[in-house]
């Protein structure tokens, strides 16, 4: 089965973040009819029937999420785009912004007029050097030629749109962070409720979605909620989703396929597998966030529906691991990850992320007694209550791990590392 | 936010960029766009470090004056942010992605090549204070596992080799 593709169609053309490359084929065309053409609330339908479900993680209809907007009195409204993407083996919003940044910045335009909201920002993790000078180069095209200002493509509606830097700090995708950093501020989430489509940047109602998100918008409204809805795999999945491979992997890259497709076809199908002399140990199907998976259930689907095998498909970053990879070791790199970007706002998770770390520090190197494993599990349940999303995810994986290689972290103990590449297995 | 572990900031060996009278003249210069762009702090402080090569002092009282912030919160925002820097910092900074995609592709070794080769733990600047090494989360670019950056320039895949050999070039084009 070829790659499916509509998000990425462009991606390989040459120069294709270039205006007029986009133009050619059929760029903002899809906006021009939208604003032209068609009524705020038939858009929204549109959106609603497609199916289009967020792609930074949460799945939310993006239909619903913009009628919310649009219900709300409130003005003035705002659109942000999500180009954070922070998350462990996730890189498929990188790839987009630098090759194709006029895709999602239509589909940014769709969704003000659907809203009615005339300012929108683009928020950019600072890392990201290239896709800030792409998205910078697009949106002063975008001004030059009449497609963003007073007068949008013509059709009399106005709309303004900024592009905003982050500067390192991975809690800012969450969205309620990213709206405190826009506005000047640390990046600490802010309580839920009141939500984002109600009280977002600036305390005004806010559309915030992913930049994957807005990539589909023109789709749809090119080929129709229809099309959309048959892209994905089985009645619950409408759409592609770019899946991002690395790890222990032949092929790492990008690959759009089926919402729903198995990890299977991704890894051993485009992903050609592991390499040679290295099996499946397992895997991780949503970057740090989400808890692994072993190999008997590469069978499983892609899409959200895989929570119910303990995990999340988050952002759709699989990375792959193999029998010389250590699970402790392993463990210990998402609970870095964790203690490093905790903001340190609540307790649960700002104490809760080193003690983790310690503890996988002392498996490693020998030091680790059996309660350790219980001890664990305890930090978890604490952190189960922190006061956003990464501190309630941080644990899991950690946690997930020491249960699914019980026998691996019990070695630890006893001071062996099995897979022989931890600390433990060179002192 | 915490430091990586083993990150120790020393004092620093580079000497401060000059930030005189001069020079902070043309940064409120350039902080007047930012006064009808509201929350535009964090860019309002990109354009300070990229100047002298670190927010100082100076700078974040600058800062606070034009835009209208009580200093504590800019100081407050250029410390939660891992981009911003309070220190003077060396030219090179190059920045080794420590998370599961670039370990598993072997990282490790990458990072061990790159302490030797600078001289100098993470956090910490070479004794010729032009390189200092970091260990940084995930840096969205891990189809180039192990991959790294230098400031913001990415590299990857890295090899052993290959790290001595960027490392080298950084230090000569510095002579
Ligand atoms: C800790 C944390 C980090 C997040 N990082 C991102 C991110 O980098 N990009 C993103 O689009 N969403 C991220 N999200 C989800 C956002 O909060 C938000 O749900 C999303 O941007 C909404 O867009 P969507 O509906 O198109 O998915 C994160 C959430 C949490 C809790
Ligand atoms: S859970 Fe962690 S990241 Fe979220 S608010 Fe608490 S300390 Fe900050
Ligand atoms: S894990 Fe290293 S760049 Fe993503």
């Amino acid at each position: 089965m070829p790659e499916v593709l509509a998000v990425n169609k462009n991606i390989s053309i040459e120069n294709s973040w270039q205006l007029p490359i986009f133009e050619r084929g059929g760029g903002y065309s899809r906006a021009k009819r939208a604003l032209g053409t068609m009524q705020p609330e038939e858009l929204i339908a549109l959106m609603e029937t497609s199916g289009l479900k967020g792609r930074g993680g949460a799945f939310f209809p993006t239909g619903m999420k913009w009628k919310f907007v649009r219900a709300d009195p409130n003005t003035p409204r705002y659109v942000i785009a999500n180009g954070d993407e922070s998350e462990p083996g996730t890189f498929c919003n990188r790839i987009n912004m630098e090759m194709d940044p006029h895709l999602f910045i239509e589909g940014m335009i769709i969704a003000a007029y659907a809203v009615d909201s005339n300012f929108a920002y683009i928020y950019i993790r600072g890392e990201y050097g290239r896709a800030i000078e792409r998205v910078g180069e697009a949106l002063a095209d975008c001004y030059a030629n009449g497609i963003l200002g007073d007068d949008v493509l013509g059709t009399g509606y106005k709309l303004d749109m900024r592009l905003r830097r982050g500067a390192g700090a991975y809690i800012c995708g969450e969205e309620t962070a990213l709206f405190n950093s826009l506005e000047g501020k640390r990046g600490n989430p802010r309580f839920k409720p009141p939500f984002p489509t109600n009280s977002g940047v600036w305390k005004k109602p806010t559309v915030i979605n992913n930049i994957e998100t807005y990539a589909c918008v023109p789709l749809i409204v090119e080929n129709g909620a229809e099309w959309f809805q048959n892209l994905g795999e089985g009645d619950d999945n409408a759409g592609t989703k770019i899946y991002c491979l690395s790890g222990s992997i032949n092929n790492p890259g990008v690959y759009e396929l089926p919402m729903g497709v198995t990890a299977r076809e991704v890894i051993f199908g485009y992903g050609g597998g592991l390499p040679e002399g290295r099996t499946l140990k397992g895997f991780k199907p949503g970057g740090a966030s989400a808890s692994v998976l072993t190999p008997d259930q590469l069978d499983v689907r892609l899409d959200p529906s895989i929570a119910k095998y303990d995990t999340i498909m988050g952002t759709g970053g699989i990375i792959v691991i193999d029998d010389t990879v250590c699970m402790v070791d392993a463990a210990y790199r998402d609970a870095l990850f964790f203690e490093e970007e905790s903001c340190g706002f609540c307790i649960p998770c700002r104490e809760g992320t080193p003690n983790l770390v310690q503890i996988l520090e002392r498996l490693m190197h020998g030091q680790g007694v059996i309660d350790d494993l219980r001890l664990m599990g305890e930090i978890g349940d604490s952190m189960a209550s922190s006061f956003c999303g990464l501190g309630q995810f941080a644990y899991r994986p950690v946690v997930g791990a020491a249960k699914k290689y019980h026998d691996e972290f019990v070695a630890h103990v006893e001071g062996s590392c099995p897979a022989g590449t931890c600390p433990i297995a060179r002192n | 936010m915490t430091q990586a572990r083993g990150q120790v900031d020393r004092s620093p060996v580079v000497p401060s960029p000059s930030d005189d009278s001069a020079a902070l003249e043309t940064l409120r210069d350039r902080l007047q766009e930012f006064k009808n762009e509201p929350g535009s702090l964090l860019e309002a402080l990109y354009v300070a470090q990229d100047m002298f090569g670190y927010v100082t002092p100076a700078s974040i009282d600058m800062v606070s004056e034009e835009l209208g912030y009580p200093e504590a919160h800019v100081f407050g925002v250029v410390t939660f942010y891992t981009l911003f820097y309070t220190e003077p910092q060396p030219k090179h900074i190059v920045r080794i992605c420590r998370d599961l995609s670039c370990h598993i592709a072997g990282a490790e070794k990458i990072i061990e090549r790159a302490r030797k080769e600078i001289g100098a733990h993470p956090g910490e600047a070479s004794a010729d204070g032009v390189l200092k090494l970091e260990l940084v989360s995930c840096i969205g670019q891990c189809e180039k596992q192990p991959a790294l950056m230098v400031n913001l320039d990415v590299h990857g895949p890295v090899s052993e080799q290959g790290v001595s050999d960027l490392i080298r070039r950084l230090r000569e084009e510095d002579q």
